[in-house]
């Protein structure tokens, strides 16, 4: 058994704690996990990704194409390892929104999203997913990473589940913290199983229905 | 539990989920090391972030020391006087140490003393990917290199075994992927400690003089044949057998990892020598697994350091061998080694079938997001004031040297202002040179903590060659760049103990320079003229802009839940551009045609609201929701 999960977004975003709830999970499951961590020169700002491989597999670094799953912290960063990306990859892209400062000094804007998933087209299953504003209610921003997490695993079959995560949730914040995590991990599930069913204001790339 | 609570207190048999460097701190637990040194570094940083915060509790000594060649003199001292010590450090920091290192190998040691390296593949955060192997034989000391969180802890405990056996330090070797590699990791006792009070060295017992390196030259030679002689026996040099254990591999550290994948994904019938002590050699081990093997592939990132050896065994014993490296361009020579490159290494020699994988086209479209200086960064606005006053000044020929910290990002768009950045410190040696032999005006910039590494040799010799140039202290208050570590100009050193210290202003006044103003680089209206006197000095002048980093700041605010934000009156705005152009905060961005500002990243410095960068004054406070 083999399990790659990419964890992508901008430094300071957090992408480092949401792939150390996942490597924990895994581990809670008895499963080996191996996970690789950016730090040093783009603490923050920077494009940050981070690989979380479960089961029976060595290096932390993913090969090419062999990603099961990637969760994208910020919209365009998500479409940015795609190259780790298969047609079965489940792609989450948070609705967060950073503009590049290489776009800035440009005079530009924020890229399309729409578009860049036009370009996908059916590199991946990419669903968008404003995880942002499910984390918004469930205490704060910072916890969308947790409700893309519920999300994916309601989506998909990972080789863990809800109870995993809730001892790594646990393990890692204490507090206020702690129930923000749990309360936007359980909107991240409901709202992943509307997804599943059809309703919901959810969009999935390479199909006619893209725009909102 | 967190991380540092689980380093400090794990119980033996427990799993716990550390990062390789998090598992080296717990190594140093259960060695029951009594010292350890360093000078912060990526992929080493995280070593010394985790013994900082257990140290009091752990009952051990730790120091951030001012540079890793003091590190080293450091933690040789604690060696010689019997305790066990611990130096640690980046790869290119053992080239400032080298000159101690070199020595010390022939001085030999009494309590166990570990040296380790953190080499950095591909270069993630480093100027370069030397391979730290090489000091291994140039300083004649055995080396040991893990490939896993488990390895890296199991080893280090191991690695002072065999120092305390030989008497001479032992050099420890990670990469960026086994040290930022995060897995669970089994921990063993901890042993007790024992009050860390050194003892007296010995009357004349390490004094390399040549006529007493003479006597030492040889016992090395020795040490190093008892080395040779552990390396044959012990099980961090290791056989796998893959299948029909057809095909040889040689490997080591990261690489063994993705090898390993490698060859259970293809079924490869393989035998694999896994070299965890590669100085020196298991040469006898490695002789019967070349005759047992037709066909032999070393599989090592970097310079082909294993296989030339490798190569010289086979010659001199005369075995007939195909062997597959780097050398004969089977395997790249640059950059790290994931499953990837080895399999399409592999693919022809072993007729391996590769599935294509083709990047998609969509990755090509997405715009770059380098590393930037974060919302609030002093140093975006020392740069800005520095780029201003320079132009105001009518200045046209102007160098900038640079170096390494967090300011090296002003290398990039929109400041660009680096000329020459080499390494820690060379930004006022190479001011000195450009500054004596050429007629342009030369501006050095320096972090606190790399001014205090080694900045202040070459001030002394920029002042006393009577060179011109004006140095700029970017003084974050912080080793901002490899995690906040403390710094000789901090109130507080490694173990969190209160310090004496030491002033940047006074240390540029004892060597003659006498133009020194100190400026906040938030307030851009005095910092703007301080700059411009200072480049019309003759000799050496220096500008010290001081303001904590703005992450250390952040956290302050956000615990006191102040953090105040700025918005954009668009009716104001004239849309010059400016603030996006010239300033490029990444928290200010355009959106539908519009100067916008994202208050989940503005951290509310309001330096961008200053009339120097916004001329329309359309940058105003606004109110933040929570925090």
């Amino acid at each position: 058994m083999e399990y790659n999960v990419i964890i992508a977004g901008v430094g300071g975003q957090g992408v480092v704690t949401l792939g150390s709830v996942i490597a924990e999970s895994a581990m809670d499951a008895r499963l080996n996990v191996v996970m690789s961590e950016i730090h040093g020169l783009s603490q923050r700002g920077g494009s940050v990704s981070v690989e979380v491989r479960i089961g029976d597999v060595r290096s932390p670094i993913t090969p090419a194409g062999a990603a099961d799953l990637i969760l994208g912290l910020e919209s365009i960063e998500a479409f940015r390892v795609l190259d780790k990306a298969n047609s079965n990859t489940l792609v989450l892209v948070n609705s967060r929104h950073m503009t590049p400062v290489y776009l800035s000094i440009r005079g530009k804007e924020y890229p399309d999203i729409r578009e860049l998933a036009r370009s996908a087209g059916n590199t991946a299953r990419i669903h968008f997913m404003d995880a942002e504003n499910l984390a918004r209610e469930a205490g704060s921003e910072r916890a969308a990473g947790t409700a893309l997490l519920g999300a994916a695993l309601s989506m998909t079959s990972i080789p863990f589940d809800a109870h995993n995560v809730h001892s790594a949730l646990e393990k890692r914040f204490s507090g206020r913290l702690y129930d923000i995590n749990f309360d936007a991990f359980e909107r991240g599930e409901k709202a992943g199983i509307e997804v599943l069913e059809g309703r919901g204001d959810y969009i999935q790339a390479g199909k006619a229905a893209i725009g909102r | 539990m967190n991380i540092y609570e689980q380093v400090l207190n794990g119980k033996p048999g427990e799993k716990a989920l550390l990062l390789g460097n998090e598992a080296i701190a717990r190594g140093f637990l259960e060695a029951a090391v009594g010292v350890a040194a360093t000078y912060p570094g990526t992929p080493s940083s995280e070593v010394g972030d985790t013994l900082s915060e257990i140290a009091k509790e752990g009952n051990f000594y730790f120091e951030v020391s001012v540079n890793e060649k003091v590190a080293v003199e450091v933690a040789y001292a604690a060696a010689i006087s019997g305790l066990r010590s611990f130096a640690f450090m980046k790869h290119v920091g053992l080239n400032v140490a080298a000159d101690a290192l070199m020595s010390i190998a022939y001085s030999g040691v009494k309590g166990g003393m570990v040296i380790m390296t953190a080499d950095d593949p591909s270069m993630f955060s480093s100027q370069n990917e030397q391979d730290n192997r090489h000091y291994a034989e140039l300083a004649h000391m055995p080396m040991i290199e893990p490939s896993t969180p488990q390895e890296a802890k199991d080893y280090l405990i191991r690695a002072f075994e065999i120092s305390e056996k030989l008497g001479m330090p032992v050099l420890f070797r990670t990469t960026t992927r086994v040290s930022h590699m995060r897995a669970p990791v089994v921990l063993g006792p901890k042993e007790d400690r024992l009050v860390m009070a050194g003892s007296f060295p010995g009357h004349l017992a390490h004094v390399t003089l040549p006529s007493f390196s003479i006597k030492s030259r040889k016992a090395l030679t020795v040490r190093l044949e008892h080395a040779g002689v552990i390396s044959q026996q012990t099980d961090l040099n290791r056989l796998e057998v893959f299948g029909n254990g057809e095909y040889g591999f040689i490997t080591s550290g990261s690489a063994y990892n993705s090898l390993v994948d490698v060859i259970r994904k293809h079924s490869i019938g393989a035998e694999i020598l896994k070299v965890g002590m590669s100085n020196p050699l298991p040469e006898e081990r490695i002789a019967s697994f070349l005759m047992n093997h037709d066909y032999i592939f070393v599989v090592e990132e970097l310079d082909p350091y294993l296989e030339q050896k490798v190569r010289v065994i086979a010659q001199r014993e005369g075995i007939p061998v195909l062997l597959h490296g780097k050398l004969d361009r089977t395997f790249p020579e640059e950059f790290e080694y994931n499953a990837d490159v080895i399999e399409r290494s592999l693919a022809e020699p072993l007729k391996l079938k590769l599935e294509v994988h083709e990047v998609p086209m969509v990755v090509q479209q997405v715009p770059p997001r380098p590393p930037v200086l974060c919302p609030g960064c002093p140093h975006r606005a020392t740069y800005y004031a520095v780029k201003r006053a320079v132009r105001m000044s009518g200045i046209k020929d102007v160098t900038y040297s640079s170096d390494i910290g967090c300011y090296s990002l002003g290398a990039y768009e929109p400041f660009e202002m680096a000329d020459v950045l080499l390494e820690m410190g060379g930004s006022l040696g190479a001011a000195s040179g450009l500054g004596k032999l050429t007629g342009s005006h030369v501006i050095a910039f320096v972090g606190d903590s790399t001014f205090f590494h080694a900045g202040m040799p070459a001030l002394v010799n920029a002042v006393r060659n009577g060179s011109r140039l004006m140095l700029v202290v970017l003084d974050n208050s912080t080793t901002a760049m490899t995690g906040q570590q403390t710094n000789p100009g901090l109130p507080y050193d490694g173990m969190g103990n209160p310090a004496k210290p030491v002033s940047i202003e006074e240390m540029i006044r004892s060597t003659g320079v006498q133009n020194v103003e100190t400026v906040d680089p938030y307030d851009l209206k005095a910092f703007l003229p301080a700059v411009m006197r200072s480049l019309k000095s003759e000799g050496v002048s220096a500008v010290v802009a001081r303001r904590e980093c703005a992450i250390l700041r952040d956290r302050e605010l956000r615990k006191g839940k102040t953090m105040p934000v700025y918005v954009v009156d668009t009716k104001k705005c004239g849309l010059c551009m400016n603030c996006v152009t010239n300033f490029s905060c990444p928290a200010i961005d355009i959106k539908d045609g519009h100067i916008s500002i994202d208050p989940d990243l503005c951290d509310g410095c309001g330096v961008c609201s200053q009339p120097m960068v916004c001329p329309f004054n359309a940058i105003i406070p606004g109110v933040r929701n929570g925090i």
